[in-house]
């Protein structure tokens, strides 16, 4: 331990006899990291949904990720590795906003009163961003693990087996709603704490900002159900065929 | 036995209270101010309108200066006031105004340029001078011949308040909130410091200090219709009645013509400075009829009872709430309104459901005079010290050391209060600093054991009357028979029926015997107080047989220098008293800088002339007419008058040398 | 036409041991344009002398009235009766704020204490000579600093405000506000580095989650949202 660190948490001072600046680090890359995380999201689901146009589109779009345009064959180390990236990411966000958390019986009893009476939206969206930030800790752990851990069992087959067959669809429904709401109310936050979007009229432009968030929310909600349910029917019609993998129709058609 | 010790006690946080605090903390005092509420909720948060200072900035005030300014004041007071004091007041008004700057009061400042303004109900256009361009801009108030009053929007006292406020807490002084002085603590004519009631739990603590101020504003609350706060009660004045000291002109009452309907909540001068007009039941503005010259913007006694007169003509609005008459702003335009006066819109809309900003019939607000300033309050020199009492002090609206005389120019209170807070503020701190006391802890302890004891005797007592009957009576008997227009039948009765209210509120009975937080004990012991501010306007205006400013007598009607040019001073001699005992203090014409005469405004001829007054004009002129030099050293010939170095020095303007 | 409404207030005196928190109902006439002073003032002088509560100017530019009503901080002397079609009315102490009694509460302590904290005072290099020419400052920025100084620190942001009720020692948009102003404030010569000292913490506006219950309730509708948001920016880049 340094003696400087001493010195701080116990004055309050730095040695410089100045504030720290962490707080204002801190503050900063909780936003960061959530905008990073966001934009994950934002381009994952719609990627995730690529089922919606078909098997081979999906399959496509996966060996892409696994960068088949390079590596022969496509390598899903590719995709553990970005898997551990999003998870430094993710664990670091969670840390960071777990400051945020009401931390103790007096404190959750506080908020949960003054909101009910209060009715404020954007009080209440808070908390359903920290409802949901606490869902995501788990679920998000548990996906991430998976796609860590098996990066290969990825694709049209694969996936939708491990979804219908293999139960997780409940988990990927929670998980599902919980990260659209999350990223929702996170990226209106955004907007807000740093002015943005203030332009010449501030409170107009924060009610349009909710709305067009809203809307994308809505649709987010929507691609993501649709696939979800795409998943479960091709799973279902693949029960009896568990663990067989998909063969793109291109590469069928080049083997014969 | 709770005791604290302190250098400086002021009683009262408002601007006067803070301002002299700051002038004693940065003497080094140890300094503590008491206030009933939190200070920056003190009623001076209420000023909306401005506070005037001669900087003549803006080019409608051009070639303004202390002489103008000085000018305005006396004729407002009706030469009631305290000339020398009115000279102290304009020549250290812009200095306080630049300080208050300089701690963070955001003045609205002038744009260079056209600028659309509405003047006696017409649209104009002025043009501000490009050297002007970010000084502090003025406003038109009434009774002044220049645009004079400073301000921000609608809420000029609200941003002073917090400013000096601010400025008080950099200087570390002791701010308590949530503390009533119950009493003061005094001995062979001289005061020792105060009984205080803490507001928050019941106890009470006695503060004692080498020197005491008075800042407690004014006491409104006696009538029953008054644009003051609820707090603006009187009973700084009542302990220093109780204490020995005497009351001046308590009968000056100022009435102001706008508060609205029904809830008195004041709509500023500002409305009619920026060029709002009144109207009547018809739609007919009437003012230029009764006041040809200065029209809507008369001064406020003049005003207040021209509309009077106007209503008991026949052509006041009919409300449930009786006849009033309209205020109209909607002429000014929705955007000069929904800037500068944004507050008057909120109140209107608020309270009355109008927006004031809507053409025509639909936009205009109900008003009628209602009970507003008291000129009158605790005594003292022009150093501020209590005539009656050593250490004791006072300062702002709760002091007479006389600037209004029997009537104030608006804008000028709120520029008294941190004038005299500095003037007096400094005499003060001398004080403070100069003198050791040497107290008797038995004196301190006996203090203390009364107070105790009386609220605890006021605790058990089992008689028949209800003290908020009381309260509601007296108030009553203030609006109907010491209000605008008085005269001798009522105001002799008003004196009998409030006695026989002294007398019952010493006998009433309390629900509550609880000793700490007991609202209904704290109404026992101020509605006594209160009823005896009340005693001292009544008599005061019962003996006082002339009109002068705000003392209107619809059975002596004329101004009365001859008999009357005189200060009412009151005092309570015995705790059993039921009425004050008056006497009088005669102000010298001989001395005047400005010799009694017409003001200008109000009915002509209507004055029982001083012989005096001729002579010492003739004076006057000679003087002038003999005199070489600037006009700063001709004031000194005229009335030398003592100010401390650092306000007497002169104040540069626009134009002046080195800028 | 007038109608009966009820009023129920929370009353409890913590300074007295025997004193049991209760919910009291009042029910009384209603007058054209009644607002909760005139309706408190009447139940006080008529139904119970012992009902606290704090009004000062009664024409909502003190800020002394905070209080809670059905659930939402509200000014009580701008309050109409009318506005509440069921006439029901629900009046609790402001939260946060410590209890003195019944509505009463002491925001005077709270807000000496935030003043001292964010030294919400100017601070100059050089002294002002007060019978020189003042200095000249824009119109423009004169009414953008009056913009913020017309807060009149009446508390219902902090009331509203879940982080305030969570963390006793955050300042509060009041407080941030504060120095928003005298960080725009021509005669201040503070730099960003000393604000920083003042608030670049968590109790400061690092503290803040951006909730906007202060910009939703604040009676004088202050910029909060917007003013905020700019010290943030300027805070992290200290
Ligand atoms: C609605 C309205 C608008 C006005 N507009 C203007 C204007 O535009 N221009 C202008 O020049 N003037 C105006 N005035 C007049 C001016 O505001 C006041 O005269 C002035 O502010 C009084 O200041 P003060 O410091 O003397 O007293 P206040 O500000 O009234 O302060 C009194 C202080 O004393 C404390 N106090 C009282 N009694 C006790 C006690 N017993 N123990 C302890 N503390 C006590 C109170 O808590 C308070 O802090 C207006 C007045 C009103 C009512
Ligand atoms: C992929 C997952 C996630 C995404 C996309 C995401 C996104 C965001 C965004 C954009 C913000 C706003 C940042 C800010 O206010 O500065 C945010 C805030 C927040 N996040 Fe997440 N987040 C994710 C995961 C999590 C997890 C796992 C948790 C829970 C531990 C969490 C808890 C929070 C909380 C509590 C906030 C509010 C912080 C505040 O208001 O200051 N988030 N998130
Ligand atoms: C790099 C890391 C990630 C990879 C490689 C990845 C990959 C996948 C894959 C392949 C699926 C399809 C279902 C399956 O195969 O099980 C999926 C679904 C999903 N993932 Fe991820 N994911 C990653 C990170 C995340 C994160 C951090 C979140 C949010 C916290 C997330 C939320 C979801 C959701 C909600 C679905 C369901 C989509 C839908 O129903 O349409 N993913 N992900
Ligand atoms: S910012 Fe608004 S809500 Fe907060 S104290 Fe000031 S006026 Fe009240
Ligand atoms: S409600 Fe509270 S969290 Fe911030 S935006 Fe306002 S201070
Ligand atoms: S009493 Fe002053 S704001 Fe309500």
């Amino acid at each position: 331990m340094s003696q400087n660190d001493i010195i701080e948490s116990i004055t309050g001072k730095t040695v410089q006899k100045k504030k720290s600046k962490i707080p204002a680090r801190l503050d900063l890359l909780q936003s960061i990291s959530g905008l990073f995380l966001a934009l994950f999201i934002v381009f994952h689901l719609i990627f995730e949904s690529s089922i919606l146009l078909g098997k081979e589109s999906m399959y496509s779009l996966t060996k892409m990720f696994e960068a088949d345009f390079i590596i022969e064959g496509g390598s899903p180390l590719i995709i553990s590795m970005l898997a551990i990236i999003i998870s430094i990411l993710f664990v670091f966000h969670a840390f960071l906003a777990m400051r945020k958390f009401p931390r103790s019986y007096r404190e959750h009893l506080r908020l949960k009163t003054h909101a009910k009476m209060l009715k404020h939206t954007d009080t209440n969206l808070w908390i359903l961003q920290i409802t949901t930030g606490f869902m995501l800790f788990f679920l998000g752990a548990i996906h991430l693990y998976t796609m860590m851990s098996q990066p290969q069992n990825i694709g049209p087959y694969a996936s939708s087996d491990r979804i219908y067959t293999d139960l997780m669809w409940a988990m990927y429904l929670l998980l599902l709603v919980s990260v659209v709401l999350h990223t929702g109310a996170g990226v209106y936050r955004l907007i807000i704490k740093w002015g943005i979007f203030d332009g010449k009229n501030p409170r107009r432009n924060r009610i349009l900002s909710k709305n067009i968030i809203k809307a994308v929310v809505v649709f987010y909600l929507f691609i993501g159900l649709y696939s979800l349910a795409t998943y479960m029917k091709i799973g279902y019609e693949h029960k009896d065929n568990y663990g067989e993998r998909y063969h793109s129709t291109s590469e069928v058609n080049h083997a014969s | 036995m709770q005791v604290r010790y302190t250098d400086a006690l002021i009683i009262g946080g408002g601007l006067a209270g803070l301002r002299s605090a700051i002038a004693s903390s940065k003497k080094g005092l140890d300094t503590i101010v008491l206030s009933l509420v939190p200070v920056k909720r003190s009623h001076s948060a209420a000023a909306q309108g401005g506070m005037q200072a001669s900087l003549g900035n803006t080019i409608m005030g051009e070639g303004d200066n202390e002489d103008i300014h000085f000018e305005d004041t006396v004729k407002g007071s009706d030469w009631g006031c305290d000339q020398d004091v009115a000279r102290m007041f304009v020549n250290t008004a812009p200095k306080a105004i630049r300080e208050l700057a300089s701690w963070g009061v955001p003045w609205n400042r002038i744009r260079k340029g056209d600028r659309d303004v509405v003047i006696n109900a017409e649209p104009t256009t002025i043009t501000e001078k490009e050297e002007a361009h970010g000084l502090i801009n003025a406003r038109d108030f009434g009774g002044t011949k220049k645009w004079r009053t400073c301000y921000t929007a609608d809420a000029t006292g609200h941003t002073m308040l917090y400013a000096v406020t601010n400025e008080a807490m950099k200087n570390n002084v002791q701010i308590e909130d949530k503390k009533e002085a119950i009493s003061l603590i005094s001995k062979d004519g001289q005061c020792f410091g105060a009984i205080v009631r803490d507001l928050k739990n019941g106890d009470l603590i006695a503060y004692v200090a080498k020197g005491t101020l008075i800042a407690t504003g004014g006491y409104g609350r006696i009538y029953k219709q008054s644009t003051n706060a609820t707090i603006c009660k009187g009973t700084g004045h009542a302990i220093a009645l109780e204490a020995g000291a005497s009351m001046g002109n308590m009968e000056a009452i100022q009435f102001h013509p706008t508060p609205i309907v029904p809830s008195g909540i004041l709509l500023t001068e500002g409305c009619r400075g920026d060029g709002g007009i009144l109207r009547d039941k018809d739609g007919y503005r009437f003012m230029p009829d009764y006041e040809p010259e200065k029209k809507d913007l008369a001064s406020r006694d003049v005003v207040s009872r021209r509309m009077l007169e106007h209503i008991k003509k026949g052509k006041g609005v009919p409300s449930p709430y009786g006849d009033h008459l309209w205020l109209d702003i909607s002429i000014l335009g929705r955007e000069h309104i929904e800037k500068n006066l944004r507050d008057v819109r909120d109140i209107s809309m608020t309270f009355n459901g109008i927006d004031p900003a809507d053409e025509g019939k639909k936009g205009w607000m109900p008003v009628l005079p209602m009970q507003h300033y008291s000129m009158g309050g605790i005594r003292t020199t022009p150093k501020g010290e209590s005539i009656d009492l050593k250490g004791l002090f006072s300062c702002g609206e709760s002091a007479c050391w006389d600037l209004h005389g029997f009537n104030r120019l608006g804008g000028n209170s709120v520029s008294e209060t941190v004038v005299a807070g500095m003037i007096v503020g400094n005499y003060f701190s001398d004080y403070c600093t100069q003198t050791d006391i040497s107290i008797n802890t038995k004196v301190i302890h006996d203090a203390l054991e009364k107070q105790q004891n009386y609220l605890l005797a006021l605790l058990q007592k089992e008689g028949t009357e209800s003290i908020y009957d009381i309260k509601d009576e007296m108030r009553i008997i203030m609006q109907n028979k010491v209000g605008i227009f008085r005269n001798g039948k009522d105001l002799a009765q008003a004196v009998e029926e409030l006695k026989v209210l002294l007398q019952k509120s010493r006998n009433i009975s309390i629900k509550n015997k609880n000793t700490h937080l007991n609202p209904e004990l704290e109404e026992a012991y101020k509605v006594p107080m209160m009823l005896k501010v009340a005693l001292c306007v009544a008599k005061g205006a019962r003996d006082r047989t002339e009109s002068r400013g705000a003392h209107y007598r619809e059975d002596y009607l004329k101004r009365d220098d001859e008999n009357w040019l005189k200060r009412t001073l009151s005092s309570w001699l015995h705790e059993d008293d039921l009425e004050p005992t008056l006497r009088y203090e005669p102000l010298d014409i001989m001395k005047m800088e400005m010799p009694p005469a017409f003001r200008g405004y109000g009915r002509k001829g209507f004055i029982i002339e001083n012989p005096l007054s001729q002579k010492r004009q003739e004076e006057v002129d000679a003087i002038i007419k003999a005199h070489t030099g600037d006009r700063y050293a001709l004031q000194e010939k005229l009335m030398p008058y003592t100010l401390q170095a650092c306000y007497k020095s002169k104040n540069q303007r626009l134009g002046d040398e080195d800028e | 036409m007038s109608r009966e409404i009820t009023i129920t207030a929370l009353k409890y005196n913590p300074s007295d041991a025997d004193s049991q928190p209760t919910f009291e109902t009042y029910t009384l006439e209603e007058t054209p344009g009644m607002t909760l002073y005139i309706a408190l003032t009447k139940i006080k002088a008529t139904i119970d002398h012992d009902l606290s509560s704090d009004f000062v100017c009664r024409a909502g530019i003190c800020g002394a009235c905070g209080m809670v009503v059905n659930g939402k901080p509200s000014l009580a002397c701008k309050t109409l009766t009318s506005s509440f079609p069921e006439g029901k009315i629900d009046l609790l102490p402001l939260p946060t704020f410590p209890l003195i009694k019944d509505l009463s509460v002491d925001t005077g302590s709270w807000m000496q204490k935030m003043n001292i904290r964010v030294n919400s005072w100017i601070v100059a290099n050089e002294p002002t000579d007060i019978s020189k020419i003042e200095k000249r400052i824009s119109p423009d920025v004169a009414d953008e600093v009056f913009e913020l100084d017309r807060c009149i620190e009446c508390g219902l942001c902090v009331a509203s405000c879940s982080t305030s009720l969570m963390k006793e020692d955050f300042v509060g948009a009041v407080g941030l506000s504060r120095i928003a102003r005298f960080s725009i404030d021509p005669y201040d010569s503070r730099t960003d580095e000393d604000f920083y000292e003042l608030i670049g913490d968590d109790d400061g506006i690092f503290g803040c989650m951006s909730l906007l219950a202060c910009e939703d309730h604040c009676p004088k509708e202050l910029p909060l949202q917007t003013k905020i948001a700019y010290m943030r920016r300027k805070m992290v880049m200290v």
